[in-house]
């Protein structure tokens, strides 16, 4: 049906043309491409493709959920207009344009919370970041161009590096920054006034998915009573309600798992270029010997609402409790 | 513009200037009253002609005095009415014209207007039928109304939250609390710790007014709210506004009260009518709170001292929400996290600023 298009190479070709673009969008994006493609003739058939080609695109990733958030928000729209369709075909087109319409939208969502979180950011301030996110720089950018002086710390983020290209984005736009070791949030937390991050996704309770590190950052936030803020589109909201990190959609068996003692099996395998265990960590482990005892690092973690002050989202500043309530609108 | 209506909007902004309203309640319906002369005295045909109107003079209201948040709060109510009445009329006619709606669900924001239609941007420019300014102004009044009965609202709520023999701890003096305290008086029999709450002795006056509804109390200074907390069962406390994430700005001595409170497991219960909820958040803390006349703390007769220090006297505290268990508002009892909710259904979030 559609062979001849394929939504995971669509979606990665995406991503690497336009750096800025975000998972949720770009997923939103070859969802759409994938509706311009089909052939389908009947309701059923079409729906049956769209569910299928978003499970393809969920399980094309490792850490699939932000992706996923996207995926359900535009199967949500797709299923509730569903119902009253009279011409098969006008209605598809009208798919088409609002999903593209989404991807234009999706960037003003971002330059709205930047507008609603620059007043948290007080003139003579020091933040905290993790990592890097876009729509973290860009609320930190358009602070600094509203003449408001502050300073940055970021953590380097050793998996990703993200730090470093945070750290390169707010030095350009003339904010002092300093990049902190990942260990050193605790050691910082006293010169800092705010924790700022962004998320990969703000599930049911008001609780945050994001880039490893940013649960300790919280409990280390809160420990010294300090403002811990998350920075979140809406359409990352996801209908995830985990009770620990251990619940995740990320989290496998593979994940921190100890390896057998005796590791000659695992040094083999090694040497012929295919690490036994999916680590894909960036940890600068020099023997093979410690690479191999190392188990598959998680890149996210979950952080329990109760850590987060509040959250700046293109819907408003939200306590942690309003995200479950748009997302029973959405889905109810 | 009318000339007569002009010459009551700058009445009104001297005398916040001058401080001579002061109070959330006063200053609240005082705006009110304004706001139905503005309204019904003017020409305006569409609803943004009469958005604009009403955020012109919003905007030289809250100049005049930013620290009275009940202003902003209650221009931001009726700018929420006039939407609403406008949206209503809308839907109206597109129903009776059978136009297909694909999602009437949708409000101003959700997630889902993300993938919606985006025909917000001629909204407001169609004509006004008369039956619109009469609703508009019907919703107005009541507004007033609605302020006019809050103490009997909160009031009739007391019975539930004080029971007998309990001790009850307060501060500032606050007709709100006031009458809360005085309704339950009338149903059992409980005590009263009020704080003298120094310099402006605004508790004594408080603990006075109790005392002659008979009710048994007793004033203790501020330094003792710590030592006295550990026998005390609930702290309630007035406000003179509630800011969206559910902090308070209330007469300076409420965070230690909170604060003691907390340290001892205290509940800590807020009564406060709606018209004081605000949807601005405290960027900065000390943003919404006023320095008064330093005579008070030390006088002028003190002259060698007040060479030698720097005296100040600030009105009022924030408290964070982490402090308060309950708000007692006229429409029921809320926990802080749930104040958003409020937000969202009294005021439109693109009334944040008064921007024109």
């Amino acid at each position: 049906m559609d062979k001849e298009f394929d939504v995971v190479a669509n979606y990665k070709t995406l991503l690497v043309e336009s750096p800025e673009i975000s998972m949720p969008v770009a997923a939103i994006e070859s969802l759409v491409e994938l509706i311009k493609h089909s052939k389908a003739t009947t309701m059923s058939e079409f729906m049956l493709s769209i569910k299928d080609a978003s499970q393809r695109l969920k399980s094309s990733v490792r850490n699939s959920i932000s992706l996923s958030a996207g995926c359900d928000l535009f199967l949500r729209f797709v299923t509730r207009n569903s119902h009253d369709v009279a011409d098969f075909e006008t209605w598809k087109a009208t798919l088409i344009s609002r999903g593209q319409s989404f991807v234009e939208k999706a960037d003003a969502c971002r330059y709205k919370i930047a507008e609603l979180g620059v007043p948290f950011i007080r003139d003579g301030s020091t933040v905290l970041i993790h990592a890097h996110s876009r729509v973290v720089s860009l609320l930190l950018q358009k602070a600094a161009a509203d003449h408001k002086r502050f300073k940055v710390f970021v953590t380097e983020s050793s998996q990703t590096q993200g730090g470093i290209r945070s750290a390169k984005v707010l030095r350009a736009a003339g904010i002092p920054t300093t990049i902190i070791l990942d260990a050193a949030v605790g050691y910082v937390i006293d010169k800092v006034d705010m924790v700022l991050v962004g998320a990969e996704g703000v599930v049911e309770n008001g609780g945050l998915i994001n880039q490893i590190g940013s649960y300790q950052m919280a409990i280390v936030a809160k420990a010294a009573n300090k403002p811990f803020y998350a920075v979140a589109e809406s359409y990352k909201f996801v209908r995830l309600f985990p009770l620990n990190q251990y619940d995740l959609p990320t989290y496998n068996a593979d994940t921190l798992s100890f390896q057998e003692l005796n590791t000659d099996h695992d040094a083999k395998s090694l040497e012929d270029g295919t690490p036994s265990s999916a680590s894909q960590t960036a940890l600068h482990l020099k023997t093979a010997e410690d690479q191999t005892s190392q188990g598959s690092n998680p890149l996210v973690d979950y952080t329990p609402p109760n850590y987060i002050t509040l959250l700046f989202t293109d819907l408003g500043v939200l306590t942690p409790s309003g995200v479950s309530d748009e997302l029973i609108k959405l889905y109810l | 513009m009318s000339l007569n209506k002009n010459e009551l909007v700058d009445d009104l902004v001297a005398k916040l200037k001058r401080r001579q309203l002061v109070g959330s309640s006063a200053v609240s319906q005082a705006t009110l009253k304004l706001l139905v002369v503005v309204i019904s005295k003017n020409n305006w045909s569409t609803a943004n002609q009469l958005l604009t109107l009403v955020k012109s003079v919003g905007q030289k209201l809250i100049q005049a005095n930013p620290t009275e948040l009940a202003v902003g709060n209650i221009i931001r109510r009726v700018l929420h009415v006039i939407r609403e009445e406008y949206r209503e009329a809308e839907n109206d006619k597109t129903n009776t014209e059978f136009h297909h709606h694909a999602a009437p669900l949708t409000t101003s924001s959700s997630m889902y207007n993300l993938l919606g239609e985006s025909g917000a941007a001629q909204e407001e420019q169609v004509q006004f039928s008369h039956s619109l300014r009469s609703n508009i102004i019907q919703e107005i009044r009541d507004i007033k109304i609605e302020l006019e009965n809050i103490h009997e609202n909160i009031k009739n709520q007391a019975p539930l939250h004080i029971h007998s023999n309990e001790i009850i701890m307060t501060i500032g003096r606050s007709k709100t609390v006031e009458e809360f305290l005085k309704m339950a008086a009338s149903k059992r029999k409980f005590q009263v710790l009020v704080a003298e709450t120094a310099p402006s002795y605004h508790g004594q006056e408080m603990a006075l007014e109790l005392s002659k509804a008979g009710i048994e109390t007793t004033v203790i200074p501020d330094s003792a709210v710590f030592a006295v907390m550990s026998r005390v069962n609930k702290v309630i406390l007035g406000t003179h506004a509630v800011l969206a994430n559910g902090g308070l700005v209330a007469i300076s001595g409420s965070h230690m009260m909170a604060a003691a409170a907390k340290h001892h497991s205290i509940p800590v219960v807020v009564c406060t009518g709606l018209y004081k909820l605000s949807p601005l958040y405290p960027y900065d803390e000390d943003s919404f709170n006023v320095t008064m006349n330093p005579d008070s703390v030390l006088g002028f007769e003190e002259g060698d001292l007040i060479e030698k220090v720097t005296v100040t006297n600030p009105y009022y505290d924030y408290v964070s929400p982490d402090f308060v268990n309950l708000f007692i508002t006229n429409q029921g009892g809320h926990p802080p996290s749930y104040l958003y909710r409020l937000i969202v259904e009294n005021y439109d979030p693109d009334d944040q600023t008064f921007d024109l």
